[in-house]
């Protein structure tokens, strides 16, 4: 039997802003057109960092062209290629010299999308399992892509029940002698737990980890940032090990999506470390075997309301936190009400030993 | 083209629709999903899960011949699209009406599987021809364009061994019993005279046409009035402006000599999957004009119905 709990991550007395914001309706889960979801003021992923050398890269954000390359081994992202003969005006989301605020951290190259006088560090979102200066071997890294929208990417990661029913052949089914997810929120994350007892081996962890029982026990962790629509993706499964994953979505146009994916295996054995990240490309292809043709569906508002199920919580909690935001941003407030990066190893159970850097 | 709900479309040959792999076919804008239950009755359901749209048409079907979504695993039964299952739920398996997907009516006749979007619709009546000879091709064509080179020109879309079609018509397009119906002077390919020169043509291809759904039955006949080949051509209008077309055929009475011999050799009849565009363009309404006007004249007095299953 699975139980639900939802509900705002408790705040320090002295916090002024009360998490969440303005309540919106539940049935603003059935408005849910992510294809229309535009979000700014945010640091997004946009390159590994080792895919940023002396020459020029291109990404987007919304369809606005980054072009990434390094100066005395600096990292710049600029509107314009080097080589370009500019014939468009600069937008309002670069400096004079047509530059977007961007930083390197966790072995990633972040861009701030928004106002370039509003970038700052502190919104970077937390993830405490990676080396903060980078440096993890790059076969923990991978890019893929997804022909959907972020937001609609998104939702498939933090709705774990489609795991054991899409991916069964690589994360294990969905039997378990009991299962509970919470959900937890603030106006800039929502983050989902689900703890499994005595669940079926996962099928990767069967074959390279050695894992001898029948079943173990799993606790997932989904947190996803918002704004610069990130995620981190944390399994712990005993016996067997700790998977951290970032996930982030970037949402290079409004239906088609670039995760920039890194997973710390450092602590799992030798071949479960090599071969768990490639997993990942596998089990990308199988979301997007739903999600691409699901992405087009969401497009345009229907009056037609999605069904959902008590597993759906935090789905649910997603699809309201994001659009709470929007409409904030809507009404020109850009503000981050809840620190993103502050260290979030607590709520998502990091076992702080086995990532210190 | 008219998507009047209470038309019956023949989506899917009989075979196509199995309890292996859902299809995925549709009926103008509408996916619609098809698939045989533990019965063997043919479903079909919209093809978008309710729950978070992905298509059915991805999932499978399970031994209880319900259809299980591939995304998360909720299953419908095909005869009410009702929700009956979630995967992890085993303990609550009743779900409030609402948890459906739109079921649509299907029957199933002379080798077609037909779908009306009206789920009450009451299904024709019909014989159960037995064809030998069937096919599917999607064309990249509008239904009407598509029925249009038809009354036009067939052979810019279809072929039948060993037979030319000729510019002159024996019957210009008239109705006949709520349907649309012409007949072409054809020759034998290739021994003959040019046409404008022939003072008797050796074969006529009926066509009689449903002025709504389109679906066609055509007959070829020498002029001494033998049915030598008989066929269903059902297009339906699908995504993208292509038209799906299902069709079956079956040989009748054999013509003697080596002409007849030809017609009965492997495919009588192909049935093209793409049009020449510029033999297309180049192609005079010489018919289908007419054909309109007298298409509208026909719904505006008596609308069509489904009883006249052209195949019936
Ligand atoms: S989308 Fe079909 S079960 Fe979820
Ligand atoms: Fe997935």
């Amino acid at each position: 039997m699975l139980e639900t709990a939802d509900r705002p991550v408790s705040h320090d007395d002295n916090s002024a802003a009360p998490s969440g914001g303005s309540p919106i309706a539940l049935n603003a889960i059935n408005r849910w057109v992510p294809h229309n979801l535009v979000m700014r003021d945010s640091w997004f992923p946009v390159a590994h960092d080792y895919s940023v050398t002396g020459k020029p890269v291109r990404r987007a954000v919304y369809s606005h062209p980054i072009f990434l390359w390094r100066d005395n081994g600096v990292a710049v992202a600029s509107e314009f290629h080097p080589n370009e003969r500019i014939t468009r005006d600069k937008s309002e989301f670069t400096n004079a010299q047509g530059r977007y605020p961007v930083m390197e951290h966790y072995g990633v190259v972040w861009v701030w999308f928004g106002n370039p006088l509003a970038a700052d560090p502190r919104h970077l979102p937390s993830l405490p399992f990676l080396p903060p200066k980078g440096g993890l071997p790059r076969h923990m890294t991978a890019t893929v892509r997804f022909e959907s929208s972020a937001p609609i990417s998104l939702e498939n990661l933090i709705d774990l029940t489609h795991a054991d029913f899409l991916h069964a052949d690589v994360v294990g089914d969905e039997r378990s002698d009991s299962e509970t997810v919470e959900t937890f929120y603030d106006s800039e994350t929502v983050t989902m737990v689900r703890t499994c007892v005595n669940k079926s081996v996962a099928p990767v962890m069967k074959f390279f980890s050695g894992i001898k029982q029948p079943t173990q026990n799993v606790r997932q962790v989904i947190r996803i940032y918002l704004r610069s629509h990130c995620a981190i993706a944390y399994g712990r499964f005993s016996p067997g090990d700790d998977v951290p994953l970032f996930h982030p979505c970037t949402p290079e146009t409004r239906d088609r999506t670039r995760m920039e994916m890194v997973m710390n295996t450092s602590n799992a054995g030798l071949m479960f470390r090599h071969v768990m990240p490639k997993a990942g490309y596998k089990v990308s292809r199988q979301d997007s075997y739903m999600t691409s043709p699901q992405s087009p569906r969401y497009m345009r508002h229907t009056d037609r309301k999605d069904l959902h199920s008590k597993f759906d919580q935090a789905g649910q909690r997603y699809r309201m936190a994001m659009m709470e935001l929007a409409d904030r941003q809507a009404k020109g407030d850009f503000d981050y009400r809840d620190n993103v990066s502050a260290d979030c190893s607590d709520i998502i159970g990091l076992r702080k030993e086995l990532f210190q850097f | 083209m008219s998507l009047d709900s209470d038309l019956w479309w023949a989506v899917a040959r009989s075979e196509e629709v199995t309890s292996q792999k859902p299809l995925s076919v549709d009926i103008g804008d509408q996916p619609v999903v098809l698939w045989r239950d533990n019965q063997g009755i043919a479903r079909a359901l919209e093809d978008r899960c309710p729950h978070r749209r992905a298509p059915l048409s991805l999932g499978c079907i399970r031994d209880n011949g319900q259809i299980q979504c591939g995304y998360h695993g909720w299953s419908y039964d095909g005869e009410t699209g009702r929700l009956k299952e979630i995967p992890n739920m085993k303990d609550q398996q009743k779900f409030p009406p609402i948890y459906k997907a739109n079921a649509f009516a299907v029957t199933e006749q002379a080798g077609f599987v037909r779908v009306c979007l009206n789920p009450k619709a009451q299904a024709p009546l019909s014989a159960d021809p037995k064809y030998t000879y069937v096919g599917t091709v999607n064309v990249s064509c509008s239904h009407q364009e598509y029925l249009n080179a038809l009354y036009d020109d067939p052979s810019l879309i279809l072929s039948v061994r060993g037979v030319r079609f000729s510019p002159y018509l024996m019957s210009e397009l008239h109705e006949e019993n709520g349907l649309l119906v012409m007949e072409r002077n054809c020759q034998w390919h290739p021994l003959h005279w040019p046409s404008h020169f022939v003072a008797e043509f050796p074969l006529t291809l009926l066509t009689r046409t449903h002025p709504l759904t389109g679906e066609t039955q055509l007959t070829l006949r020498d002029d001494q009035f033998n049915d030598l080949l008989h066929a269903v051509l059902s297009p339906v209008p699908s995504a993208r402006g292509v038209t799906a077309v299902r069709w079956r055929a079956e040989l009748g009475v054999r013509h003697p000599g080596v002409r007849g011999a030809v017609l009965r050799g492997i495919n009588p009849l192909s049935v093209h999957a793409s049009i020449d565009g510029s033999k297309l363009r180049a192609t005079k309404p010489t018919v289908s004009l007419h054909g309109e006007d007298l298409r509208k004249a026909m719904l505006e007095t008596k609308p069509a119905t489904h009883d006249q299953t052209v195949a019936a």
